[in-house]
């Protein structure tokens, strides 16, 4: 069965894809000038476009007769996400053992 | 230019928490006595956690030992500065196994700092998620995946809940 993460896991296994990514971390590109960084066809820097399009790792956004292609948030927010409640539940576990052991002191 | 997906998506994740005891105090709390309040779930080992380990060193290992007797090695520290601060290597892969190659590790810093009345705050940072290349991005599918820690973490919060 293809999920969605399956999806995913397969468009970042491929070096091309993750280093249009690398490069797309500088600022959103069109494609003609994102096909001059890679020994490649613009016609295959596409196709590798729409994998990353459609893992959603990458949006396009048209600017004038042009589309420029960004990373995309929304692919990327559920680590941080997923980071920012993990270091919360251990902070307060931290906390509860200073606290319990300001107590032990006191008694 | 900086685009908002920069600033989004490998933005580090920060987290601070005061509690009543010196700076000494929490520092020492939160590395030597490590193993009293890490969260008991959080472990890539394939055996429950027996203990959980910060060698209080540059260079000193982070581990957990398991209780079928392996230990498990998920960081290294790689600044040591007491009582002030400490960074350590997040030596993890996407697929929650060990990462030995300090390159594709993303990092964690902890500064303690005085804020008066016998507090000390405690900022945390966890940064260069970019370092995680693919697996970045690709950790976060094993987060939600059945029996991922995303799965463990959400049991730990509600025996937290109940405790209260």
């Amino acid at each position: 069965m293809t999920t969605y993460r399956d999806t995913q896991l397969d468009a970042l296994g491929d070096r091309t894809r993750r280093t249009i990514l690398a490069r797309l971390r500088r600022g959103p590109l069109p494609v003609g000038e994102l096909a001059n960084d890679f020994p490649i066809s613009r016609p295959a820097i596409s196709q590798h476009l729409k994998v990353l399009e459609k893992a959603k790792l990458v949006v396009a956004r048209p600017v004038g007769n042009r589309r420029f292609y960004e990373l995309n948030p929304e692919g990327f927010s559920a680590l941080r996400d997923y980071f920012d409640e993990f270091w919360g539940v251990a902070l307060i576990s931290f906390k509860r053992r200073i606290e319990q052991l300001a107590s032990e002191d006191k008694a | 230019m900086t685009t908002t997906a920069d600033q989004d998506v490998f933005a580090p994740v920060q987290k601070s928490i005061t509690v009543r005891a010196s700076v000494q105090r929490a520092f020492d709390v939160f590395t030597s006595d490590f193993d009293s309040w890490w969260p008991r779930s959080h472990h890539i080992g394939k055996s429950p956690m027996k203990r959980a380990v910060i060698e209080g060193r540059a260079g000193g290992r982070c581990y957990t030992e398991q209780e079928d007797g392996t230990e498990c090695p998920w960081g290294a520290v790689l600044d040591w500065d007491p009582p002030r601060r400490f960074v350590f290597a997040w030596m993890i892969t996407h697929e929650w196994g060990y990462q030995p190659d300090l390159s594709k590790s993303s990092e964690v810093e902890v500064r303690f700092t005085d804020v008066g009345n016998g507090q000390t705050r405690v900022d945390l940072e966890h940064r260069h998620f970019e370092r995680m290349g693919d697996g970045g991005a690709t950790m976060r599918a094993g987060v939600g995946a059945p029996g991922g820690w995303g799965t463990l973490l959400g049991l730990f919060a509600e025996r937290l809940e109940k405790d209260v």
